[in-house]
């Protein structure tokens, strides 16, 4: 299989899907928050199987979905997911992206507010190393007429080798005026003055640079109900590509 | 114990500090004072060692030893300690963890053995009652969501944890309330005031310098030392203004 | 000029001698030749003949149009464009040159009447109110196809800068032209760009030689008269080491019913610590208020920061054309060469734009900045769509891209679609996007301060645009300020 994301000419798309035939399409997997309900949902992949997921979801008016996904599993990591929100529906996503060796790992969602005064919130992070391709393909839609609509995305990814790549396209297709939609996106960073202050604190710089990662991946399971299950299971995930 | 000679600093090329000099001895505690821009926190970074603040010349030695030659983390582990203005947040990292692998790294380069872990919660809840801060803040990730008050009282728990010879704090008097600046500077007093021990501090008003009795106070003016006294002196300044008295 | 090579090729020589037959009036009353209507090898072998260019360049653009053929036109942009009959259209349109003309009172009264009443000041110097006094704009105007006067070329040439139409200079610069052309843009590409390498008419070189700082601001008129005519443009500048160029490309063109085709390619080379900065307020023909008619404007414009410490700065503020497809990009091959591109984008009525940039990476510590501002009103779509891309040899990258989108009205579209591609961890890349609307509040405080609606919502949209407004020599910032408030004109009520 060509490793992804591919790209043809200059078309700007990431995902080649005839090089996904045999993988996908996978049978989607449907969720239904029912009106004014609040659930809650975590996806783990951390398995040596190759991982094809398809998470299509419908929140009703006023309903809230939290997902938190952590992508780390498999030579192949492609979790999709489709939103589709209600009146005042609320969606959050939490995704980290552990990647090592030979992996490619995506994830693919398409937000899509269907209706007025919906929020999505998207927190996605990356770590890279070995020869491993992470991605995100994010896109949020916004329909006409849907005013009162918030929806955010932040995307940021860390290479922890030459060799890796870190790839995102956070996407905001607005149909309607009265919204509040914005994506941030950074590669590659730690922040200079948390080393700084880790490093004042006595920590060598491999320690204050674990130690950042980890907060770094943190921020996409923050408020999660088992955040710290998440947490753990991604602190080890670290540790080995460490 | 720390001797700052002639020390200049530059940060994007921009010249702060011009020719700095001063000497700390054991058992003392100096207040370095001054305008806004003065240069005060960039003789903090300086000593700490931050990336991009670069020195253009002259000399820092901390017991002896070319502290300017040292990392940052090889610094703490020397003994000094920075109380940071804006201490930062680590999300996802416990207090707990954190100072623990900081305190245990800089053991091992002194080649002490680490604290294990019970050893080290004894240590961290009896630093946090010194300072009246809830256990539990520590459990929680450093810094994040902590009130402006909070981030200074913890970084006062972090210098009780980590137990330096020297620690230059950087305005740790701000954003605190009348009650909290009292259970900081007792905390000080009680962390640092030692023979063996040195302290700079740093800061704007005279209201710290209540609680914590300088030696010296040193006014920082467009990158020097234009003045040096007594505590009288920081009343001084606060009554005239750093322009009548610099 | 002696020595070259012209065309011996008898079908040319046919294919022109069947034009030269050819009756169309056109709308200002100016004799010109077409090429026949329609596209095949002929009508390639027509251009080049009547451009009397060297074998090697016809058999480039042969080359061009046979791979053509084969291509398909990109599907991917955020654009719904109509079904294009490249064969119902003419590719060659040009004022029959009597002689050579030696100075502006020899251009047709006619052709210069059409600039005046447009408002493109064609005067030997434009004095320019509060800007270090009076400053030189020289004009290379391209009328339809073909440069019919140049101006300041004795000034030009103390300085040692070439600054000619591409045809000149194929026939006069041949070994420049033949080792940049196609390099920064490759013939295949894209569709657009292998289809202006078989038949582009006519466009600018400009070659600045080493260490000399160009002693004026270049600028180009492009304008489109004719009907069914497409327009070929082809722009090739390069800045040897150490040289700097200012280039002003503007455009604006009279009401057609037609669509037209416009697809030019615009090609920048930067050496060792040269430095090129680009500007271009386009505003072609739109369309009406229902959709009808306007330019399609589908351009590949792309700069090569070949040399150490180059710098290439895009700016554009694209208020016409019915659809615009159109990415200035930066490849960034020399060590801490530097890459800019700022852009406004408005669009109103029906109109659809999908512009942006393209940053390649390539070489250690480049940097790139990119700020786009997308304006879009009526039942128009506007999409910013950008590249970030650092290769894995590339240390010490740094990107900061700023996307915002403003919204005037229910019925219009602002999308943001950027790619970041990173390969190196020392990398630093970040990008912001935000969409916003000019709120109730904003215009009733501008209202109140006694602006008429019209007049708050261009103060608004200034304001939203500044940041790339500034980047603009001071003669376009004028004229750009004014499009903008004119473009968006019953947009909001």
């Amino acid at each position: 299989m060509t490793p992804l994301p591919s790209r043809k000419n200059e078309a700007f798309r990431y995902t080649d899907l005839e090089a996904l035939a045999g993988v996908w399409p996978v049978a989607p997997e449907e969720i239904v928050i029912g009106p004014g309900a609040s659930e809650a949902m975590s996806v783990v992949e951390l398995g040596a199987n190759d991982v094809a997921r398809h998470l299509v979801v419908t929140i009703e008016e006023r309903g809230a979905f939290d997902l938190r996904v952590l992508n780390a599993g498999g030579g192949f990591g492609r979790i999709a997911v489709d939103v589709r929100l209600g009146e005042g529906a609320s969606f959050t996503l939490g995704a980290a992206q552990l990647g090592s060796g030979g992996q490619t790992l995506e994830l693919v969602t398409e937000v899509d507010h269907a209706a007025r005064d919906a929020v999505s919130r998207q927190v996605i992070r990356s770590v890279l190393g070995g020869q491993a391709t992470g991605s995100y393909l994010g896109k949020v839609a916004v329909a006409r007429g849907s005013d009162g609509t918030d929806a955010g995305q932040s995307v940021r990814a860390m290479l922890l080798d030459r060799t890796a790549t870190a790839n995102a396209r956070p996407e905001l297709e607005i149909y309607a005026d009265d919204v509040k939609c914005a994506h941030g996106c950074a590669v590659g960073e730690l922040d200079p003055t948390g080393l700084f202050y880790l490093q004042s604190r006595g920590l060598t710089p491999p320690q204050a640079k674990r130690l950042m990662l980890q907060a770094f991946i943190a921020e996409a399971f923050t408020g999660a109900p088992d955040e710290q299950r998440l947490c753990e299971a991604a602190l080890a995930r670290l540790g080995e590509m460490l | 114990m720390l001797q700052i000679e002639d020390l200049h600093a530059t940060i994007a090329g921009k010249a702060i500090l011009k020719g700095l000099s001063l000497a700390v001895n054991s058992g003392e505690i100096h207040a370095i004072m001054g305008p806004n821009g003065a240069g005060k926190s960039t003789l903090g970074y300086v000593l700490g060692g931050r990336p991009g603040y670069e020195v253009t010349g002259g000399s820092v030695t901390f017991d002896g030893q070319d502290l300017l030659a040292l990392e940052p983390h090889e610094r703490a582990a020397a003994g000094l300690f920075l109380g940071f203005q804006y201490p930062v947040e680590i999300p996802g990292v416990s207090n707990v963890q954190f100072l623990r692998e900081a305190l245990n790294a800089q053991r091992k380069a002194r080649g002490e053995e680490p604290l294990s872990g019970g050893e080290f919660l004894k240590l961290a809840r009896e630093k946090a009652a010194l300072l009246r801060m809830d256990m539990d803040m520590l459990k929680r990730p450093v810094n994040v969501g902590f009130s402006g008050g909070e981030k200074k009282r913890a970084e006062m728990v972090q210098m009780g944890i980590l137990d330096p010879r020297f620690a230059v704090l950087d305005e740790t008097d701000s954003g605190l309330d009348i009650d909290a600046l009292r259970i900081v500077g007792e905390g000080i007093n009680a962390i640092m005031r030692h023979p063996g021990k040195g302290v700079l501090l740093i800061t704007h008003y005279q209201r710290l310098l209540d609680y914590v009795k300088p030696d010296f106070v040193h006014v920082l003016a467009g990158g020097r030392i234009v003045r040096t006294g007594g505590p009288e002196l920081a009343l001084e300044l606060e009554e005239r203004g750093y322009e009548a008295v610099a | 000029m002696s020595g070259e090579s012209s065309v011996k090729d008898q079908a040319a020589r046919d294919a022109a001698a069947r034009v030269a037959d050819y009756e169309h009036g056109w709308s200002a009353d100016i004799e010109q030749e077409f090429a026949p209507k329609g596209l095949n090898e002929d009508t390639v072998r027509f251009i080049s003949a009547k451009k009397n260019e060297p074998e090697w360049m016809l058999d480039w653009r042969l080359k061009a149009f046979r791979l053509w053929l084969t291509m398909t036109p990109p599907d991917w942009a955020k654009l719904n464009v109509p079904a294009i009959d490249y064969q119902d259209a003419y590719y060659y349109a040009a004022p029959k040159a009597k002689k050579v003309l030696g100075s502006l009172d020899e251009v047709d009264p006619e052709i210069l009447r059409i600039y005046e009443k447009l408002g493109i000041p064609l005067e030997e110097q434009k004095v320019l109110a509060g800007v270090e006094g009076a400053r030189k704009v020289a004009v290379d105007a391209v009328f339809d196809s073909v440069s019919v006067a140049t101006t300041f070329r004795e000034e030009l040439k103390r300085a040692g800068v070439v600054f000619l139409s591409i045809s000149e200079a194929i026939r006069e610069y041949p070994d420049m032209v033949r080792k940049w052309l196609g390099k920064v843009v490759p013939v295949r590409d894209n569709y657009f760009a292998a289809l202006n390498c078989a038949v582009f008419s006519d466009g600018t070189f400009v070659y600045i030689p080493e260490g000399v700082r160009c002693p004026m601001e270049l600028s180009t008129y492009f304008r489109i008269n004719a009907e069914n005519t497409g327009q070929f443009e082809r722009t090739l500048i390069v800045a040897d080491k150490g040289s700097y160029v200012s280039y002003l490309e503007g455009c604006t063109a009279p009401q057609r019913d037609e669509n037209q085709l416009h697809a030019a390619v615009v090609e920048l080379v930067a050496l060792d610590d040269a430095e090129i900065k680009y500007s271009t307020v386009q505003n072609w023909y739109p369309g009406d208020a229902q959709g009808k008619g306007g330019i399609y404007n589908f351009v590949t414009k792309r700069a090569l920061c070949q040399g150490a410490r180059s710098k290439v700065s895009w700016t554009q503020v694209e208020t016409g054309s019915a659809i615009t497809w159109k990415y200035p990009s930066c490849v960034l091959n020399g060590e801490d060469s530097v890459g800019e591109f700022y852009s406004v984008a408005v669009t109103n009525n029906y109109q659809q734009a999908d512009t942006g940039t393209k940053m390649i990476h390539n070489g250690a510590r480049t940097r790139s900045t990119i700020v786009s501002k997308g304006i879009s009103a009526g039942k128009s779509n506007n999409t910013y769509r950008g590249l970030v891309r650092v290769g894995a040899n590339a240390e010490g990258v740094r990107n900061f891209t700023q996307c915002d989108s403003l919204l005037l009205g229910k019925e219009c579209g602002a999308h943001t679609v950027p790619y970041i591609e990173v390969r190196n961890p020392s990398a630093q890349i970040e990008h912001e996007a935000t969409t916003s609307k000019i709120s109730d509040d904003q215009l009733f405080y501008a209202m109140q301060r006694g602006l008429a609606q019209e007049e708050a919502v261009a103060l608004i949209v200034n304001g939203f645009a500044k940041e790339v407004l500034q980047q603009l020599p001071m003669e376009f910032a004028v004229e750009a300020q004014k499009l903008l408030g004119i473009s968006l004109e019953g947009s909001v009520g």
